[in-house]
């Protein structure tokens, strides 16, 4: 019914981090993540980067190494591409991070540049600047027991607006999210064309609602893991 | 590819705000030019750029409960019986935040499992549906102050795309320590009650308050034998890609933005009637948007308004309150007053007042905008038609 080809996909786990295509993708497990440095992402320093709270570090390494391997990391123009990120607990340690800043002093010390990271989706907004992205860009806050409902929102989305390319995925710090583990996995997302793409990624709804990876049945964020997991194998 | 879509109906609506409880009353004072901004009582704003914001009345919560709840009541009483079909969408930023003021101020942990599940946006979702029993556990939209904005936007794409016939879009935030410290650090806060498009303005009031809307589709109306209150017929979204709390001062996104919604509606600039701005207050807010309204209407005196004069940015809450408000103006071919205004912008001038304005646009006087942009670069706007009455 609803077709889409995952262009590529980058990852923030416990055991590493990097590009769907270096094979050296696991899939999530618990424990603690590795912090994410600049040096990590880009070769130059980078003010911004320095700045951010450990939710936006997290998030936006996913989308960069998700964009490297799509190859649409480098840009002249700025481009329709939104952004789509589930999570569960988002800021909320950043929020009480800032909110440490406000009580010794009754608020005359709290922190603006903390403050500015105490919505979810500021990482997003990073991104946008960071690669020119002009989409519609939004953190969203499912928590269905499966983790699937933003994977089917961003092929619904895809199907109904102007973005060319959508970047969806997840982001949590905690454990309480769709990966039942610490970590974040951004795919970037197109819409198929009908020309079969070697060596990448489908996602499908079948006329029956059910959500589809090449082909494969997936009922839970783990089952689409796995199959990412195997991709990057072969 | 409009063609294909189908018409969405607002059959419901609901509306909480610091003027009153429903959209009758806070659409008589808004009219009358009455404002909610009072001093806030419920925590200390001494080392604050400012001491006011615009509170809903009677909101008290006992130690380890949230003043969203009471809010949300107040709400969702509203409200005829909602389908149990309806898919449901929420919007919030930082929903029950006070939840972890409380913890922090009674030095508990608040970062355990039990406490965070509590304190998240999604927290507020679950409730919702809870509360109205729905099959669907919902899904919350956290972007800045076009949250509510895109969950109508994203209800109208699934009921236009024949994905689902019913949609409820509940939307609220508060006036918190949290919000309100922040505001002021950033310097953002006025010290006087926010005066947007004039050109004294130096920054936003916050508000608190909470809006709901039912969508419809034509056969969902039917079947539940609903009113057609409104149409949403175009929605539109794009991202700056410019900086983090400041908007792109050319309006790149926001007229970006609305040129989608006008598409999307297949419609033409000529067609709209009026505009509900954002309207913060803050200078760099209201410059960006009458340069991107002066973009798409030229020379054209679009009457415009923004309400957030008298009922506060209520953040996350602010488009959706804004929608129902839209409802009440598109009906009586008004557009509110913008409370605080004095001397307003010179680009600005002969579109905005301190008194309603009467609109009817040689025959198109049933179509309003209604746009709203935020942190993190994010725009949205909505076109509404007024219902068949």
């Amino acid at each position: 019914m609803m077709k889409c080809t995952i262009r590529g996909f980058g990852w923030v786990a416990v055991n590493g981090l990097g590009v769907g295509g270096s094979n050296t993708f696991k899939g999530f497990s618990p424990g603690e993540l590795p912090g994410v440095q600049r040096k990590d992402l880009f070769d130059r320093p980078d003010r911004r980067f320095g700045r951010m709270d450990p939710f936006s570090r997290l998030g936006l390494a996913a989308i960069t190494f998700a964009l490297r391997d799509a190859g649409l990391e480098q840009w002249q123009d700025k481009r329709p591409v939104g952004i789509m990120a589930e999570t569960f607990s988002g800021c909320l340690y950043t929020d009480g991070d800032y909110f440490a800043t406000v009580i010794p002093e009754q608020g005359l010390l709290a922190s603006p540049q903390l403050f500015a990271y105490t919505l979810s989706n500021t990482f997003l907004g990073e991104a946008a600047i960071r690669f020119g992205l002009t989409g519609n860009c939004q953190v969203v806050n499912s928590g269905d027991k499966c983790g699937l409902s933003t994977i089917r929102a961003a092929i619904e989305t895809l199907s109904w607006c102007e973005d060319e390319k959508l970047i969806v995925g997840y982001c949590d710090l905690s454990d309480q999210g769709a990966l039942n583990a610490p970590g974040a996995l951004f795919m970037v997302l197109e819409p198929a064309d009908g020309v079969a793409q070697p060596a990448s990624l489908s996602l499908h709804i079948d006329e029956h609602g059910g959500l589809l990876c090449n082909d494969q049945p997936v009922d839970n964020v783990a089952m689409l893991v796995e199959q990412l997991v195997v991709f990057c194998a072969v | 590819m409009r063609s294909q879509l189908r018409s969405v109906h607002i059959t419901d609506c609901a509306l909480v705000t610091g003027l009153g409880i429903g959209v009758e009353q806070v659409w008589s004072e808004l009219l009358a030019g009455k404002t909610a901004i009072r001093p806030v009582e419920h925590f200390c704003t001494t080392n604050y750029v400012s001491q006011v914001a615009a509170l809903v009345s009677g909101l008290t919560a006992t130690a380890g409960t949230s003043r969203l709840y009471p809010l949300l009541e107040q709400l969702l009483e509203q409200l005829d019986d909602v389908p149990g079909e309806a898919r449901l969408i929420t919007a919030t930023t930082k929903g029950a935040i006070d939840l972890l003021e409380d913890h922090y101020h009674h030095d508990c942990q608040w970062d355990q499992p039990g406490n965070a599940k509590a304190v998240v946006p999604g927290a507020m979702t679950r409730w919702i549906s809870k509360r109205l029993q729905l099959a669907d556990g919902g899904m919350n939209i956290n972007a800045a102050c076009a949250s509510s904005t895109l969950a109508i936007a994203r209800g109208a794409a699934l009921i236009a795309s024949g994905t689902v016939e019913v949609v409820v879009v509940c939307c609220a935030d508060l006036v918190s320590e949290f919000v309100f410290s922040g505001f002021s650090a950033l310097q953002a806060l006025s010290a006087q009650a926010s005066r947007p498009f004039d050109r004294a303005r130096s920054g936003l009031t916050l508000g608190e308050g909470a809006a709901a809307v039912v969508l419809m589709s034509d056969t969902a109306a039917k079947r539940y034998g609903r009113s057609k209150l409104a149409e949403v017929c175009g929605w539109g979204a794009a991202n700056d890609a410019n900086h983090i709390t400041a908007p792109a001062r050319d309006g790149c996104g926001l007229i970006q933005t609305i040129h989608q919604a006008l598409r999307n509606a297949q419609l033409t600039p000529d067609d709209v009637a009026a505009i509900s701005a954002h309207g913060t207050g803050t200078v760099y807010n209201d410059m960006m948007e009458l340069t991107a309204f002066n973009a798409i209407f030229g020379e054209r005196n679009v009457p415009l308004s923004s309400i957030k004069g008298a009922l506060g940015h209520t953040l996350g809450a602010a488009g959706g309150i804004e929608v129902v408000l839209g409802i009440a103006s598109l009906n009586d071919q008004l557009v509110s007053p913008t409370c605080g205004l004095e001397h307003p912008e010179p680009l600005a001038q002969g579109q905005v007042s301190t008194i309603a304005q009467p609109f009817n646009g040689d025959g198109n006087g049933d179509v309003l905008l209604s746009t709203n942009s935020g942190f993190g670069g994010v725009n949205a706007a909505l076109v509404l038609r007024r219902g068949q009455r």
